[in-house]
This record gives C-alpha cells, structure tokens and sequence, in this order.
C-alpha cells in the first residue's frame, strides 16, 4: 500500500471498496511492520491524550511570557450565556481550539497534529464532534487515522512545518485535516472529503508565520480558532455538494510554491510581520534582556 | 516519516524544537554522563538564548537530565525537582562559532566527578542531533544504541571495538570517525541496532590507547 497523494488514497479506497481511512492505516501496518490491532490502538491513545489534553485545560494559568492565558474561559463564559453568534458546535470548537491553544503555551501535555503550534484545530473539531453528536470513540478514532493520512501526503509534497512553509503550513494543514475528518464522521463521500481538503486549504494559502516574540502564542493561539471554524466552514460546504474548482493535489502543490516564494522573515523566524509591529518589537525587547538575566 | 509524526508526538508545550527537542538534549546528555549529574552548567545559543524562558528551554533541558521525556508534565516543575535532589544548575550564555540555531552546550559533572561536554542542538518535530561531544565533532541522533569511543588516533582501535560488537551480536547501523590531529585526540561514534552489553564496554575501558568509553543505552 502506497500512496503519494490524496487521490492516490481516494482511489485505492474505491478499488478495494473500503473507507479511506483503512488505506491509511494499512500503509502504516506495513511501514512498521505491525498488526491492526498496534497501530488503531496507538492512535486511540493519541485520541484520548487529545481528551486528557482539553479536560486538564486550566483557565488560570499564564505562559511564561505572560501573553497567553485565560481565553478559553473566555470564550466557555460566553458560550454560556445563550448570546453565542454561531451555533453550539462551532461555538465549542472555537473554545476547544483556544484552550489547546493555551494550554501548549503554558507547557502542558498536547499532541503535536501535525505541530505544537497548531495542536489545538484538530482536537477541538473532533472532541467536540465526540461531545455534541455522541459519536462513538471507534469512528473518532478512524477519523483521526484519515486526518494522519491528509497531513503525511502535505507534509510529502508541500510541508507542515512553519519555518519551511509559513503558517499556511501548520494551520491550513491542521485545518485541511480536520475538515477531511469531519465530512468522514458525517458520512460524506470520499469525493466530499477531497473537496473539503481542498476548499480548507485554499483558505489558508499564503498566511505567513510571524510569531511575536518568537513564541507560539501571538498569533498562533487565535489562529488555532480560525483554523479549526474554516475546518467546519469546508466540511459544511463540501457535505452540501459544493466543489473546489483547483482539486485536492493541486491546492498542496500550490501550497508548496507559496511556502517557497515566502520571504524568511515570513516562517517563523519572529523578523516579520505582527512581530516587528511596534507592539511586537516592544515586547521583544523586553523579553530579551529577561532571557539574558 | 509516518502518520505518528503527523498525528504525535505527546509532548508538553510549547515547541516541538524549542521544549521537546530540549528535553531529548538534556535526556540523551544525562544518559550519555552515565550517573546522576551533581552539576550542570548550561550554555544557550541563538534561538534558544533568545526566546528560551518564553519556550521553556531552560526547565526542559534540566527535566531531561533529570530523565524526564518530553511527554512528562513535570518538566514545568524540574527547576524545584533538581534542587531537591541537590543538584547545581546554572545558565548562560554560549559561544558557538558557526552553531545551529537551537543550541545548547551543558557542561556536566557527575555523582562520582566524572564529566562530559556535549553540544547539542535541536533540528525541528523534537528531533536532535549530538554535535559535539569533549571538544569533537559527532553527529547522531540518540535514536540509536550509540557507542562512543576516545581513543588515542592509532592503527587497531576500530578494530578492537568493531570485534567486541561482533562478538556481542550487536550490528552496526552507522559508525563516523572523527580526529582532532593525525596521532593525536580521536573519537568514533557508533550507532547500533541492539543494546552494548555492559561487559563489552567495561572491556572498551581496559584497552591501552582508549582513554574514555561513553555509551548511551535506550533502555
């Protein structure tokens, strides 16, 4: 079982007939040279440390810098009060994203998917799924193995990582992930999930990665939000049979020749962008002659 | 690569590179020292000087010398960890000529004086790579088994230590030869599929012309 592409996963799955997701899981059955049983219970273990991640969230906790904390509950207490603008599934997912979010920055337990700095999309799209649709924790689990499989086919022909690909790479990645997972749990065609791919994707072609301070807090945490709502926003248009004109393949290609057309101080290197705003390099300063002491 | 790359690791945050990667550092350094640190003193370069306390760097290299993996929810608390276990931690700032970004050099001494000092840096997804270890250029990833061997720069060594690995059945995944001057300071680093036993490498020890035996074990 090999594959090098999302078409290439789509198709081996309507040949043998199964779930896009088994392909996925073979492939890896055969990488490591280990039975299904291993490596489904490897990823429910990565599911459930998603859980314990987003139940162990603290709202009074601060990163070290002082820059992240404490939004979550925000967005819990708002959620609460009935005046939420969207409805409670996004509502949750954005909370989720946020805490993950936070959490990652305040040095707690996360699972990297497919980073740290953009662990809180997908966790927060399917943790909340779990919670409001009361799925059961098989499907979630499949699901997770057909985001895993999205993301190893970015990461082999583009990249999920910030410092080669910008931001598009961590959280469109995330998203595009997510988005996939979530028309899978709906029981949306393979076609469908393509799309959904494509269409989250596209939406986060060219966002640069300029963290202030170099770390992963502003403004990766709030994109965590972003990325997991446009997560919902293309499994929603892909589910009611809207298409991506540009096809899965070529949204990652393209994703790949944006990431190389990126000017470094755009990947994560904290020289552009939000980080040499006036705010950005103030607080850079400050936090420079703290480190040295 | 494959889809727990994608989907993993467990780690704590915030980065893989600037949090797990340095865990991994102070994790395969404490190894390698082979007994308890009593002291370490810890050298930060670049990226890792410069946005260290925000990532965590400094509480992550001391919870890996103390053991810890990037996946334990200590490492927040190893600063008090280590005091309570009476050892000496200092930080500051290192000289690197031409080092990787995410650097860290620790100078380290042992429970029974023994001492080590190994660069360290971090590539990205927590991976590492040992680059220096006692003033010589190395590159492994402490992934492996990985055996390294000083030894004075004569004819014979390799072949003394490729025979005992022979004879433990133990297969060599990589080996690089690094010298500092021809006759002079020498260093071979082997990577391997199984685990040295101990008495292969008290055997190492014993040998004229090889002056210190490091060896960090997976297990």
């Amino acid at each position: 079982m090999i594959y090098h592409s999302i078409e290439e996963i789509r198709n081996q799955a309507e040949e043998k007939q199964v779930p896009m997701w088994r392909i996925i899981m073979e492939k890896d059955r055969e990488e490591r040279q280990v039975s299904q049983e291993e490596t489904f219970e490897t990823m429910r273990a990565m599911y459930l440390a998603m859980k314990q991640a987003d139940q162990a969230y603290n709202g009074a906790l601060f990163s070290p810098s002082g820059l992240a904390g404490g939004d979550g509950e925000k967005l819990h207490a708002y959620n609460q009060t009935g005046n939420s603008l969207m409805g409670v599934y996004p509502s949750l997912v954005m909370e989720k994203a946020v805490k993950m979010g936070e959490s990652n920055a305040c040095m707690k337990r996360i699972v990297a998917a497919p980073t740290a700095g953009s662990c809180g999309v997908i966790p927060a799209v399917l943790l909340a799924y779990e919670e409001l649709f009361g799925e059961n924790e098989e499907r979630m689990v499949e699901a997770l193995f057909l985001s895993a499989g999205i993301g190893e086919v970015i990461a082999e022909n583009a990249s999920i990582a910030g410092a080669a690909g910008g931001c598009q790479a961590e959280i469109g990645s995330a998203s595009a992930m997510a988005g996939a997972a979530l028309v899978y749990l709906q029981g949306g065609s393979n076609e469908a999930i393509t799309h959904a791919v494509a269409m989250a994707l596209k939406n986060m072609l060219g966002l640069a990665c300029d963290p202030v301070c170099g770390l992963v807090e502003v403004p990766c945490i709030k994109r965590n939000a972003a990325g997991a709502v446009n997560a919902v926003t293309a499994a929603q248009m892909a589910l009611a049979g809207i298409r991506s004109a540009i096809p899965a393949d070529e949204v990652v290609d393209t994703m790949r020749r944006i990431g190389n057309e990126m000017p470094v101080d755009l990947k994560e290197t904290g020289e552009g962008g939000l980080a040499v705003t006036e705010t950005g390099k103030r607080l850079r300063t400050h936090f420079e002659a703290e480190n040295k002491n | 690569m494959n889809i727990y790359d994608i989907i993993g690791p467990v780690m704590v945050g915030p980065s893989s590179s600037h949090t797990a990667g340095a865990v991994k550092i102070g994790y395969v350094s404490g190894k390698l020292l082979g007994e308890p640190v009593r002291e370490a003193r810890i050298l930060l370069y670049g990226s890792f000087l410069a946005t260290g306390v925000g990532h965590g760097t400094r509480k992550a290299i001391i919870a890996g010398l103390l053991g810890m993996k990037p996946d334990d929810i200590r490492i927040p608390e190893s600063f008090v960890l280590a005091e309570e276990r009476g050892i000496r931690f200092s930080f500051g700032e290192a000289e690197l000529k031409e080092g990787h970004p995410n650097s860290a050099e620790l100078l380290l001494t042992g429970e029974t004086g023994k001492t080590l000092e190994i660069v360290g840096e971090s590539l990205g997804g927590g991976r590492i790579n040992i680059a220096r270890i006692d003033g010589i250029a190395t590159n492994f990833s402490g992934d492996y088994p990985t055996l390294i061997v000083h030894n004075l720069d004569q004819p014979g060594h390799v072949t003394e230590v490729t025979s005992m690995l022979g004879h433990k059945s133990v297969n060599i995944a990589t080996m690089q030869l690094y010298r500092r001057s021809r006759g002079g300071d020498a260093v071979m680093v082997i990577e391997c599929d199984q685990e040295v036993p101990e008495d292969g490498i008290r055997f190492l020890t014993h040998l004229e012309g090889i002056q210190k035996v490091t060896y960090l074990s997976l297990l």
